[in-house]
């Protein structure tokens, strides 16, 4: 072997070292910044914590949050609605974390923070046969729990938040009968057949217009997605001489089904009414502005929820076990002072 | 005569006498421990530090655990997966294979009732079985391995999702289901740390696996031939190493693994996810490779892989504790990958 091979081979393992410890470094002095904030002081060890009789005012707490996926904008809003509300309480430091939809992240998140001992967890999961036990490992580390929009198998948990999407999918069937006068044309772009809520939002829909004269002239799998929607919406509209209304799942649904329908180049976007779900500041609500959508119903993050009840129950509050949220309506006339609640 | 495989520690291996060995040689010769050490010390240095001790919980024996645990389907599926990249060959379906034999699993527990022993043994043996199709295709056959796994990535795939009825394999997810309450206690049993011992029977089977393959690799007159195929086919083949039995085992070990990887994961998830292990194989190469194992065959071995599955835990345990955002952490890890591969190249030109 030559000697200079040797030196390069050297110098690069030393550089790889040497450049994870300068990022980890980085992180490390914005990081302890945060924690030194975050962490509880031991008591005795600094007199501020400990001045004072009674300890919840000027309590710290570290609030970890696992979210399930950051790939979609309702998750994304999620995550804003709870930096949002934690924003409002000095005493909160939050630590986040994208499990990237892979189960194991989050298990592995989750026990992370059980590590790390955190004052509370509140998790998103992604599936939840998986991550009933982690969750329960931290119920058992004397860890509360928060779980929000999906819940996990049991009741070994401190509290759920999560939205009624069977009551949003009524609430849509009950405007979208009352915009039709009782009949007329609907086509339903329906969510992933294989999750929960894309069945809750077909049920509560047909409870909705029950005993009307509207027919679904079609009812395509478009699995949440706005390419899908479009593509199904071109076939759709090549078979269906007389469409009313398209009713999307979602929102991106009922706005590829809106882009399908200019796209024909027939003009029937003018005659056609989309209705979304979903009412995302930069998705639903702004297609309501722009005149897309007659109506989309908001199916709430519960981020700020999250925070209120993570307060109350670190400063040992009541709270509620469960929190059903409700929804919103955006139309045009209301769009522009936040929707109105149903 | 076979090339003189390049194992862990050549201290014990018989030099060449000739050579003049340098502390540098030394020092490289350890490189991978070396790495790994440092890698250690670097998570013990920036992991957050535990409220009650004071010590870093990079240091404590719960995360150790937790991160073999939480790598050992990765670490299963890097074991066959060395056998194959010794050859000279790659498997792409492992990831595919660990979703078709995690669904399998399920399917045969929970919904068929099967005892959990029983359906082990059948799902390896499935596992086994699809690796042998790669194993016809790439030795008798002559097809690229790359091309022959890239298929058995989506027909696997396809029937994970055939055999699952596109649904996730769960009790009470079909009303003929013979379980509908609670998985086997099995799952549970696997994944949850043994008393006293501290250590998940995964995890286990995990060392288990990969030090019988060591064994395998280093005193098996097949695991010579691996080395040798690996270094020069041709000459394999001209001096009557039986190549294409050796390298068709090969595929099947390697399957027969991402099987048992597939137990695991069904396990853990507590569900049988016609999706899981998608990616997988990619993860399992990057720990071969960084390990110090050549993708052109017939240098590394079990110690080096197992070396490069301790470091990828290592370092994606620090970032997940350091809370370092996904995006950076991607790219951190790719550069990783990168810089491991362009040592190795180093390595085989100066050598």
């Amino acid at each position: 072997m030559n000697g200079h091979a040797q030196w390069v081979k050297w110098t690069a393992g030393l550089m790889l070292v040497a450049g994870a410890a300068l990022l980890a470094g980085c992180q490390g002095s914005k990081d302890q910044g945060s924690q030194s904030t975050g962490t509880t002081p031991p008591p005795g060890k600094t007199g501020t914590a400990t001045t004072g009789s009674t300890p919840a005012p000027g309590r710290k707490f570290v609030i970890a949050m696992s979210q399930c996926n950051l790939g979609e904008p309702w998750r994304v809003q999620m995550n804003a609605d709870i930096e949002a509300a934690a924003k409002e309480h000095p005493e909160i430091t939050l630590d986040k974390a994208d499990a990237q939809n892979k189960s194991e992240t989050q298990q592995a998140q989750v026990r992370d923070f059980i590590q790390k001992k955190v004052d509370l967890i509140i998790i998103s999961p992604k599936e939840s046969r998986p991550l009933t036990r982690p969750v329960g490992e931290a119920i058992d580390a004397g860890i509360p729990v928060i779980v929000l929009d999906r819940a996990i198998e049991g009741d070994k948990y401190t509290a759920f938040i999560g939205g009624d999407n069977r009551k949003i999918g009524l609430e849509a069937g009950k405007f979208i009968n009352k915009t039709l006068g009782g009949r007329g044309n609907v086509v339903e772009l329906r969510g992933l057949m294989t999750t929960v809520p894309a069945h809750d939002r077909h049920d509560g829909f047909m409870e909705g217009i029950k005993g009307s004269q509207i027919k679904i002239v079609a009812d395509p799998d478009c699995q949440w997605l706005e390419p899908n929607a479009n593509r199904e919406m071109k076939s759709i509209l090549s078979t269906q001489p007389q469409i009313d209304l398209v009713y999307g799942h979602n929102d991106p649904s009922a706005h590829g089904a809106y882009m399908a329908t200019v796209q024909e180049g027939k003009g029937r976007e003018k005659q056609i009414k989309f209705v979304g779900i979903d009412a995302l500041p930069t998705e639903g609500v702004k297609y309501v502005k722009d005149g897309i959508l007659t109506a989309t119903f908001q199916y709430p993050t519960g981020g700020k929820e999250a925070i209120e009840t993570a307060l109350k129950i670190l400063n040992k509050q009541p709270f509620e076990k469960k929190t059903s949220l409700g929804t919103r309506i955006f139309t045009k006339e209301n769009v522009a002072k936040g929707g109105e609640p149903l | 005569m076979p090339e003189t495989p390049e194992t862990t520690p050549p201290g014990s291996a018989a030099p060449d006498g000739t050579r003049r060995r340098s502390v540098w040689e030394l020092l490289d010769s350890y490189r991978g421990l070396i790495a790994l050490f440092l890698v250690f010390l670097l998570g013990c240095i920036v992991t957050p530090r535990l409220r009650d001790t004071g010590l870093p919980i990079f240091l404590s024996p719960r995360t150790q655990l937790d991160l073999l645990f939480e790598y050992c389907e990765y670490g299963l599926l890097a074991t066959g997966m060395t056998l194959v990249i010794l050859t000279g060959g790659i498997d792409l379906s492992v990831g595919s294979v660990l979703g078709l034999c995690a669904t399998l699993f399920a399917l045969l527990t929970v919904g068929y009732g099967w005892a959990p022993i029983g359906a082990v043994l059948a799902v390896v043996g499935v596992g086994f079985l699809a690796g042998s199709i790669n194993g016809i295709l790439v030795a008798r056959f002559g097809m690229q391995p790359f091309v022959a796994t890239l298929a058995m990535m989506t027909a696997a795939r396809g029937a994970a999702k055939y055999i699952s009825g596109g649904i996730k394999v769960q009790p009470a997810a079909m009303p003929w289901y013979k379980l509908q309450q609670d998985t086997p206690h099995f799952f549970r049993w696997m994944t949850t740390a043994l008393p006293g011992l501290g250590i998940q029977p995964a995890s286990l089977l995990f060392l288990a696996a990969i030090i019988l393959m060591a064994i395998v690799v280093r005193r098996t007159v097949y695991g010579r031939k691996l080395y040798a195929i690996g270094g020069n086919e041709e000459a394999s083949r001209l001096s009557g190493v039986g190549v294409a039995w050796a390298k068709g085992l090969t595929y099947a070990l390697c399957a027969g693994f991402a099987g048992l990887a597939g137990v695991v994961n069904a396990c853990r998830q507590d569900i049988g996810d016609p999706e899981a292990g998608a990616g997988f194989e990619l993860d399992a190469i990057a720990a071969v490779v960084i390990g110090g194992t050549s993708l052109a065959g017939g240098r590394g071995g079990m110690g080096f892989t197992f070396i490069g599955v301790l470091i990828i835990a290592y370092i994606s345990k620090i970032l997940s504790l350091k809370g370092v955002d996904i995006a950076q952490r991607m790219m951190i890890q790719g550069a990783i990958i990168a810089i491991a591969v362009l040592i190795q190249k180093r390595k085989r030109n100066g050598a």
